[in-house]
């Protein structure tokens, strides 16, 4: 028996669940790596809208890429990875099924973003720097906030703070939306594919030793 | 004042003994935390034997806590589980008198 998990169960039953529940969901790293992949994906059409010339078929071949690739990506990805783990993962570990986010959550992310919204518009009204460093740090800075607070473990956090940070750094550097945004979902993507890779590595050795 | 302590540490008395087991209660938590899960996954996750947890889960089912359902995935037997209702209800009221009383 695992005397760690019955210790936090009789502690705060509340929080031991909250962290099981996280702790099921990012077991296999799995929602990284389609992350990881989004945002690369999402880079890659960000860089190519950005070497083509207006009207061009690069151009015209990212706008197309955002809806038919990343569109989708992001509409079946709960699908994508309920289905790798229930194809590849029961065997070895078993089968879990998450709750539905819960709607204050989702209420709270969304007012969390529209308070960061507003005052980057009253910001950029004022004329310190140009909208689009506003944006930049804006978006850093609400992803990198729901990063940590969805996640809650470590790698999360420490995901969410490297995005805020990098999205202030780029946003007062003055860079365009465009190379800005290509930079963050670069690193960001990067970042979050090699963590979860890692991360499934590890809970594959881990369950074939068991 | 010693009378509200004495009651509060009273209500420690009527706490559910079929929750109150530490295996049984572990395997609640879980699958509080969780829309549901199979045998392997709770098994993994509390690391009672298959046994142990085989009873513990008839025992929970047995008293309207946890709802089994059985299938197949292939040629591999699949045991869902999940909280009912009333364990939900049964664990928010644990947690209660445990925290009031502690």
């Amino acid at each position: 028996m695992k005397a760690s998990l019955f210790q936090d169960v009789q502690r705060d039953p509340d929080a031991a669940a909250e962290r099981l529940l996280h702790r099921a969901h990012n077991r296999d790293g799995l929602p990284e790596i389609v992350i990881g992949v989004i945002l690369l994906t999402l880079a890659g059409l960000e860089s190519m809208a950005m070497v083509s010339p207006p009207g061009s078929f690069g151009a015209r071949a990212s706008s197309w890429g955002l809806v038919m690739i990343v569109a989708p990506l992001c509409g079946g990805s709960t699908w994508l990875i309920k289905w790798a783990r229930r194809r590849f993962l029961i065997e070895k570990a078993g089968y879990v099924e998450l709750k539905p986010v819960s709607r204050n959550r989702l209420i709270l992310a969304f007012g969390i973003a529209v308070v960061v919204a507003v005052a980057a518009a009253w910001a950029g009204s004022r004329g310190a720097l140009p909208p689009s460093s506003w944006v930049l740090a804006g978006t850093g800075l609400i992803g990198g906030a729901f990063t940590a607070f969805a996640g809650r473990l470590p790698r999360y956090v420490a995901g969410g703070v490297i995005m805020a940070l990098l999205g202030m750094i780029l946003g007062f550097c003055r860079l365009s939306l465009e190379m800005g945004f290509t930079i963050m979902y670069g690193s960001i993507g990067m970042l979050s594919l090699v963590s979860g890779c890692v991360v499934l590595l590890h809970f594959m050795r881990t369950r074939e030793d068991q | 004042m010693s009378e509200t302590i004495s009651a509060k540490i009273q209500q420690l008395a009527q706490i559910d003994r079929v929750i109150h087991e530490p295996a049984r209660l572990m395997i609640v938590a879980l699958l509080a935390a969780v829309a549901e899960a199979d045998f392997q996954y709770l098994h993994l996750a509390t690391g009672l034997t298959k046994g142990n947890l085989s009873v513990h889960l008839s025992k929970l089912e047995g008293a309207g806590y946890v709802e089994i359902e059985k299938s197949f995935r292939g040629k591999y037997p699949l045991t869902i589980c999940r909280l009912t209702k009333v364990g939900k209800e049964v664990l928010d009221r644990y947690r209660k008198t445990i925290k009031c009383a502690l």
